[in-house]
Parts: structure tokens; sequence; C-alpha cells
């Protein structure tokens, strides 16, 4: 539903960040969450990082029902 | 006695970030119509852009550089981040670029070291 698509993105970043931060590790995070109705468009996505190789990482979920599909990336990088 | 350092040295600015953003994104896709089979050279060549252009910036910053190209086809599509970091230091831009056909929203995330 359209007019709830604002609100799920934010919860599903908000509830992923606090999870992150209560891991206690000593990371920066950056979430980023994607929600589109399945309409027959096209997505792709890219990302790319210039970072440490050795303590850096990112994790990219794909998810879906019926009637959308949920991409959500985090990227951790450490202090 | 020289100083190397002054505030811009080490701050994310963000009208800079922006843009090195649209250049990218007009030099990778600037004038092409929506092609199913070439948007994951598209969207590799926009972050790839950035990212070297940010690099040759200097700045003492880790980037995420993140980038969605998305066809026009009346879907409806939502996107949020979130970020923990140090507001003091780290920032953040993102720029929505269309043309007839297509979609494309790049954001840059930098993270002071």
């Amino acid at each position: 539903m359209h007019s709830r698509v604002n609100q799920w993105t934010s919860n599903v970043v908000e509830q992923c960040l606090s999870q992150l931060a209560k891991l206690g590790k000593p990371f920066k995070y950056i979430v980023t969450c994607v929600i589109m109705q399945k309409n027959g468009a096209g997505l792709q996505t890219a990302s790319s990082c210039f970072w440490d190789n050795s303590t850096d990482g990112s994790c990219t979920v794909r998810w879906e029902n019926k009637s959308m599909y949920c991409i959500v990336s985090v990227f951790g990088l450490a202090l | 006695m020289e100083e190397f350092q002054t505030g811009e040295e080490t701050t994310f600015v963000v009208d800079e970030i922006s843009t090195i953003i649209k250049e990218s994104v007009e030099g990778a896709i600037g004038g092409n119509a929506y092609q199913h089979s070439r948007v994951n050279q598209w969207s590799s060549n926009v972050v790839e852009q950035c990212l070297s252009q940010l690099t040759k910036l200097g700045k003492p910053f880790k980037y995420i550089v993140t980038c969605i190209i998305m066809q026009k086809n009346g879907a409806g599509l939502q996107t949020a981040s979130s970020c923990f970091w140090d507001n003091s230091t780290d920032g953040s831009c993102t720029v929505r670029w269309e043309n007839k056909s297509m979609y494309c929203i790049v954001s840059v995330f930098g993270l002071a070291l």
C-alpha cells in the first residue's frame, strides 16, 4: 500500500540499526532499505565501497512477498 | 610555517559530492533509454565513476556508494537509510536523476577515518 511504504522502510532501517547497535561492536553502520512494488518494472542496484578490506564488510538481504520486493543492505565500518 | 589542514580538508562537503554524483550519472547513462541488458553495466559504471572521483579528493574518509536504476513502469519505489556514525564528521548525499525511461538514485555515505 503506497501510503504505508514510507513508514515501513523507516521501520525496517530503524529496527536493523537498533539491533546492530546492541551488538556493542566498535563499528559505524549504514543501513539502506528499498521497497518496490511488483509491477513488472526492472530494478538494478549496485554499490561500491572504499574502505579497509580487512575489517569492514557488508551484507545484503533480498526479501519478497506476493506484492513487493524488499532489499536491505548493511555496511559495517570498523572504528 | 605551512598549514596543511583547513576546516574543509576533513569535512564531508555535500555540494562537492552532489556535483560528483551528477557528473558520474550523466556520463554513464545520460541520453540512454532503459535497456534491461545494459542496466547491470550502467549501475556498475556509475558507482565506479563516483568512487574514483571521491578518492581523488584525497580526504581522510571511507566511502559507500549505492546506485539504484529503475525502469519507469508505474511501480512504486521507496528507499530509506539510517546511519550509526559520528554526527560531527560524517555525512551523506543522495541525488535523484531521471530521464524519459528510467530513474537513477545514487547515495554517497562518507565516514571520517
